[in-house]
């Protein structure tokens, strides 16, 4: 079939053309970027990256604050939502279905018409400017989800396994450790990236929460270097920018990518 | 009863962070609370909802916003399908494709807002180039009110079409084979397939991915603050964008919280339409095929 690898072919220069622009722009000198295409006098130079890795803060700081912030998120989101999604498997099927479409509602939410409220509760209770406390909301916002997802493998797990576990004296605590975990450890994993990912990527929440430029976030960081004007020229350190900003995603990506997309198309398929 | 106590916390979170805004923005677009009022909470009756009403740049923003999420969501709905047919085939390193398909959608947004700026940069990004190369002209594409709109469109389709493609792939997985073989050995051709197995068959999906991308395309903001910041001329502003500039550049919270349930009660109320045009057309859909 060759229509089905032109096809391909297709879709993959669609999907990552503006990455390999923006690599192309960030090894160009900026008077070489002012020049038309295959121009001879086109210049390579690594003058952008430098730029960028020797600003104040460094740019790794934004990454390193985007992984605390991703890690936490996840674990706090893991703690609460792995008992909370024991016990919704377990409820009667009533209960079970009304808080399920609560949840499904909640998750649909456009959340950045959240933002306001969220910084008045962090304005009142002092939580702004703290990698701890932005992980709070996002791991709220990010519970839906999860609870939808590890429900539902909670479900698939035959009755008798618990059961079973009950009549051998264990408590709730040691069955979930030593019995239910393991089994759901896909499913726990497959959640566990979605919420790193959005934790990773969200912008206005971090936006309004933090204000000190050395605990900024990547995509707070990304943006506040595209703040000045949008005719202004010199591209080549904003490229350098995302490129650097682009590469933990990207590895993150190409290595769990199986467990990205189980974990999305389960949402799907049984949401 | 341990079974209530695992479970409080969690849905007491989600309560606070999802159910707390809607009432306190309730409370707030009924009252004046700006740096004018001195920051101090004052009951206005309705004047914030006639401000509204009144209200140019509100009215723009909720067509822009509307617009955009139409235009794109539905552009990304038919290309996904597209592309989960193709993904659903086999085809060589079907892993490796579906990881790179997916990229865009991984990425922060403002990431690759700010890639699309540059690409759509005059006169000096690589499109501007070309068709200047060829002779087509210069196009100003985020600086003339015509375009700009569009090339944001363009962006967010290239950001979620992926994402959609992956869902309704797996809306594609669940459907057995033995259907499709079955219809074959009846005498039914692959378009006909197509109509009568696969489109039905995947209707709970596309519903599915359709609000999920309706409710987040209406809450556009990174995209849009980055990419144009608005302009030109707040053509390209949307309500999520114009709810947060009425809060953190104006100072005007309570109008701000208005601006929010506004946009909200339209979110709804344009569900409801879509939801009434999907069951009409597939009414007709079900007459015709």
């Amino acid at each position: 079939m060759k229509k089905k690898k032109i096809f391909v072919i297709i879709l993959l220069t669609w999907s990552l053309i503006p990455f390999i622009w923006q690599i192309y722009t960030s090894f160009s000198t900026p008077d070489s970027l002012l020049e038309p295409f295959f121009s001879l006098k086109h210049k390579w130079t690594i003058q952008n990256y430098l730029q960028v890795i020797q600003a104040d803060p460094p740019f790794f700081r934004y990454l390193l604050n985007s992984f605390i912030v991703g890690v936490l998120s996840t674990i706090l989101t893991l703690v609460f939502a792995i008992p909370a999604s024991y016990s919704l498997s377990k409820a009667p099927k009533s209960i079970a279905t009304t808080t399920k479409l609560f949840l499904l509602t909640s998750s649909l939410f456009p959340y950045v018409l959240l933002f306001l409220s969220l910084l008045e509760i962090a304005r009142s209770l002092n939580l702004g400017n703290s990698l701890v406390a932005l992980s709070i909301p996002y791991s709220a916002l990010s519970m839906p989800l999860a609870l939808l997802l590890l429900s539902t493998s909670f479900s698939d797990l035959p009755i008798d396994i618990d059961e079973a576990a009950k009549i051998e004296g264990l408590d709730i605590w040691q069955r979930l450790r030593l019995v239910l975990l393991p089994l759901i450890k896909p499913s726990i994993a497959s959640t566990a990236i979605i919420i790193f990912l959005f934790s990773w990527n969200e912008y206005p929440i971090a936006l309004t929460w933090i204000s000190k430029p050395n605990l900024i976030t990547l995509p707070v960081a990304v943006a506040r270097i595209a703040g000045s004007s949008i005719y202004s020229v010199p591209y080549g350190a904003y490229a350098a920018a995302t490129v650097l900003g682009a590469i933990p995603l990207i590895i993150i990506v190409l290595v769990f990518q199986k467990q990205i997309i189980s974990g999305l198309t389960q949402g799907a398929v049984k949401g | 009863m341990i079974y209530l106590l695992l479970i409080t916390p969690a849905l007491t979170l989600v309560l606070i962070v999802f159910g707390f805004p809607i009432v306190r923005y309730s409370w707030l677009s009924l009252h004046s609370y700006s740096v004018l009022t001195g920051l101090d909470v004052i009951p206005n009756t309705a004047a914030n909802w006639v401000r509204l009403l009144n209200d140019d740049r509100f009215w723009q923003d909720a067509i822009q916003t509307i617009r955009f999420s139409t235009l794109s969501v539905s552009i990304e709905l038919v290309l996904a399908i597209a592309i989960a047919l193709i993904l659903h085939q086999k085809i060589k390193r079907r892993g490796l494709v579906r990881a790179l398909s997916l990229l865009p959608w991984a990425l922060p947004t403002t990431i690759m807002a700010l890639g699309w700026r540059w690409i759509f940069n005059t006169p000096y990004g690589p499109l501007e180039n070309i068709l200047n190369t060829i002779g087509v002209g210069t196009f100003n594409f985020l600086g003339d009110p015509r375009y700009a709109w569009l090339t944001t469109v363009i962006a967010d389709v290239w950001k979620t079409t992926p994402f959609i493609a992956l869902l309704l792939l797996a809306g594609l997985q669940s459907i057995p084979k033995d259907l499709y073989e079955a219809f074959k050995l009846e005498g039914g051709n692959s378009n006909q397939s197509f109509l009568r197995i696969t489109l039905p068959l995947l209707e709970p999906y596309i519903i599915l991915s359709l609000l999920f991308r309706i409710a987040q395309a209406f809450g556009v903001f990174d995209l849009i603050q980055v990419m144009t910041g608005g302009g030109p001329a707040g053509t390209t502003e949307s309500l999520g964008l114009y709810a947060y500039l009425n809060a953190m550049r104006f100072l005007d919270f309570g109008y701000s919280a208005t601006v929010m349930l506004a946009s909200f009660i339209l979110l709804v109320f344009y569900c409801l339409m879509l939801w009434i045009l999907l069951s009409i057309s597939k009414r007709i859909y079900e007459l015709i095929i």
